[in-house]
């Protein structure tokens, strides 16, 4: 693991600058716009707001999730929210590397800042949003102790998108193919998850498949706490603990393997 | 026989009392480069990398740009790297930046390395000069507060003005390279790694920079300046590293390195001459000996390379050779060259300057296929041209009873700033000649010598 404390102390060394390319990211994506800095909150919160109105005003849709009665669109944006912030963050962060190519070679910097620093941006974004739909959601959790677990929840999430991130990033490096491969899994992906389901409505043969996907964990833990003010499962905590251990091993491998050619394949 | 030794363009020795660092310790080891050696992994496609990268299965070919690279430098010196291309300059310079790790070995640097490898790379061209100016700062060092000090000085070094706010997508090329140089080099670094960087922009910037840079040296700072300019690196480095084939051939003062590498290219020059000329002509074997100029008969030195079309003494733009005059020369014959008909060579450049500066002009003599038989300049020579009515410059260079045998010969014209560090302008191996020595005498100069 010797690699990957490295590169957890290069970026710690560098948090000012990754700071600065974090600020300089967001701002990046709306330059030129009239509205500016609000479009990257517009487009989730819009979306969010599009399930409520759509789901819960038009349809009145219910579903139930083990004798519990949900509102579909209310059940849908707890999980589609984090979601959107998980395939923002890896796709972001899976690019990151190759976009960052020509200032790498041209500036003796750490490449694992910019992954972070892609990541990050994602998160400067996501994160407030998802507080503020907590926020909403007042009268079904009602401001419960467990609530608390929000926190670790979205720690977990913020470090298995840095780390899937980099992993993907570097192996875009390596090969161009990879981008588009997991591209193709991120749009498929929301239906391997129980967004539009609880986990309780698939067929008890296929549960094991949700459980390959790094977000389905986190999905349910973010389900119980919003929803109902419960703590998460332990299963959820396990799982998360497991993806982020299996992802940190594969990383420090492959950065180990890639370490002194990584800049060459940008 | 009357010969008169000349020294040859810039000896070694000019910049000895240069580095003159005020308390500044100048046996300090700076950069320590030992046993570097640097591994490009060929793989047959991306496909066979990202499986070497998941199962750590080597499936790659190996081509070493550098092998067994070891060197120290000091404070305050100055080094050039030559070489030809492919020999590793570029991988040696990015290691030394830190943009590339080594595969082997160590490079230990002392203070700030600042590298001018390619300049405005990196600027986002929806963003402001300034805005562009804070955040390349951030990425070399310079916090924000710093650069809030150091940013009146970078703009009237850039001399951007009220473009500044505009963003880079508007500015010429010239401007990003401006604002570009004017940030990098807007703290005075220990180790300065200067790639090719002395052609950028106009003139007047051009003479700028290279300002700034002998400023850095005089105050003790290390610079490492890869150049195919032989020129530039005689006159500002008192050190060089010659790399072939990824290893250092040579590494040493100045002048032997670059004497030794020159040997080198005109011997690789010379043999793909003939290859190219085997290839193109198997049968042509010219009989030796009917002329002195047989071995000349296939090329045509005559028409080489014109000079560049004639512009006016006076309009206000940039500082060129007008003209370059050679007295009593023939006209050229078909192929042949023109005949010198006078023992003198008489040579008059005339010459455009910039503003109210007195340039400085130089001249060469090479043979028009083989060695270079010597160069010299105003400056090396303490003599100064003189300034003619319209404002224009001349230098009459007369070689009285020219000591060189018979043969075919090129001149070389060149234009240099006060200082004699940038170059303005060139006409290189722009006319051939042949001259004719009455004795029949085998040889290439004549040298001073009397008989006891």
């Amino acid at each position: 693991m010797q690699t990957l404390l490295n590169e957890c102390r290069a970026v710690f060394s560098a948090r000012a600058l990754v700071w600065v390319l974090t600020r300089r990211e967001v701002a990046a994506r709306h330059a030129g716009t009239a509205v500016g800095i609000l479009w990257p909150y517009l487009q989730p919160l819009l979306t969010v707001a599009a399930y409520y109105l759509v789901f819960d005003i038009v349809f009145s849709m219910r579903l139930q999730d083990g004798g519990v009665p949900h509102a579909v669109g209310t059940f849908l944006v707890v999980g589609a929210l984090p979601w959107m912030a998980f395939c923002d963050a890896v796709s972001r962060g899976m690019n990151s590397l190759i976009e960052a190519g020509g200032m790498l070679q041209k500036n003796p910097l750490p490449p694992v800042l910019f992954t972070t620093r892609a990541v990050l941006a994602s998160c400067v974004i996501y994160g407030p949003i998802l507080a503020l739909v907590a926020l909403a959601y007042t009268p079904l959790h009602g401001f419960k102790l467990p609530v608390v677990g929000l926190l670790p929840l979205m720690a977990g999430q913020l470090l298995l998108s840095v780390l899937l991130g980099y992993l993907l990033a570097i192996l875009a490096a390596a090969l161009r193919d990879t981008v588009q491969i997991v591209g193709f899994l991120l749009s498929v992906g929301i239906y391997l998850t129980p967004i539009l389901f609880p986990l309780s409505m698939f067929p008890e043969a296929w549960r094991w498949v949700l459980w390959l996907n790094p977000m389905t964990a986190l999905v349910i833990g973010y389900q119980q706490v919003l929803l109902q003010g419960a703590w998460p499962p332990a299963a959820v905590w396990m799982v998360l603990g497991v993806w982020l251990a299996v992802l940190a091993l594969a990383l420090n491998v492959v950065v180990r393997r890639s370490r002194d050619q990584l800049v060459d394949w940008l | 026989m009357k010969t008169t030794a000349q020294p040859q363009a810039g000896s070694a020795g000019a910049n000895a009392g240069a580095s003159q660092a005020a308390g500044l310790d100048l046996n300090e080891t700076v950069l320590k480069v030992s046993q570097v050696s640097k591994e490009y992994k060929l793989y047959p496609s991306p496909r066979a990398r990202l499986r070497a990268l998941v199962t750590g299965k080597a499936t790659h070919r190996s081509h070493w740009a550098l092998r067994d690279v070891s060197f120290e430098l000091r404070r305050g010196q100055c080094i050039g790297v030559v070489g030809d291309n492919g020999a590793g300059k570029s991988s040696l310079l990015k290691l030394l930046a830190g943009t590339l790790q080594p595969s082997t070995g160590t490079i230990e640097r002392v203070g700030r390395v600042t590298a001018i490898l390619e300049l405005g790379a990196g600027f986002h061209p929806d963003f402001s000069g300034r805005d562009n100016l804070y955040f390349g700062g951030s990425l070399i060092g310079i916090d924000h507060d710093e650069m809030a000090r150091l940013e009146p000085e970078i703009i009237e070094f850039c001399e951007l003005g009220e473009a500044l706010d505009r963003p880079v997508k508007t500015y010429s090329s010239g401007m990003a390279v401006r604002l570009a140089f004017a940030l990098v080099t807007a703290v005075q670094p220990d180790v300065l790694i200067i790639d090719e960087a002395l052609a950028v922009g106009d003139q007047h910037f051009q003479k700028k920079c290279i300002e700034r840079i002998m400023a850095f040296r005089n105050n003790g700072c290390t610079i490492l300046f890869c150049s195919h300019s032989p020129y530039h690196i005689r006159h500002l480095c008192d050190a060089a590293i010659w790399l072939k084939a990824g290893h250092v051939e040579q590494f040493g003062d100045t002048e032997p390195v670059l004497a030794a590498y020159d040997l080198h290219t005109r011997e690789r020059q010379a043999k793909e001459q003939q290859a190219l000329e085997a290839a193109q002509q198997p049968v042509a074997a010219p009989a030796a000996g009917e002329t002195p100029f047989a071995q000349d008969a296939e090329v045509d030195p005559a028409v080489a390379a014109d000079p560049p079309q004639p512009v006016a003494a006076v309009d206000g733009g940039a500082a060129c050779l007008l003209s370059v005059e050679v007295k009593d020369l023939g006209e050229p014959e078909g192929s042949q060259p023109a005949v010198l008909h006078s023992m003198d060579l008489v040579v008059t450049i005339t010459a455009r300057g910039r503003g109210d500066e007195r340039p400085h002009i130089g001249f060469m003599i090479e043979q028009s296929k083989g060695v270079g038989i010597t160069s010299l300049a105003t400056h090396e020579d303490g003599a100064v041209p003189r300034q003619l009515p319209d404002g224009t410059w001349q230098s009459v260079l007369t070689f009285p009873d020219l000591p060189l045998h018979s043969g075919d010969y090129v001149i070389s014209a060149f234009l240099f700033d006060e200082t004699g560090l940038a170059v303005y302008d060139e006409w290189f191996q722009f006319k051939h000649f042949r001259f004719i020595f009455p004795k029949p005498l085998p040889g290439l100069v004549r040298l001073p010598h009397h008989w006891a």
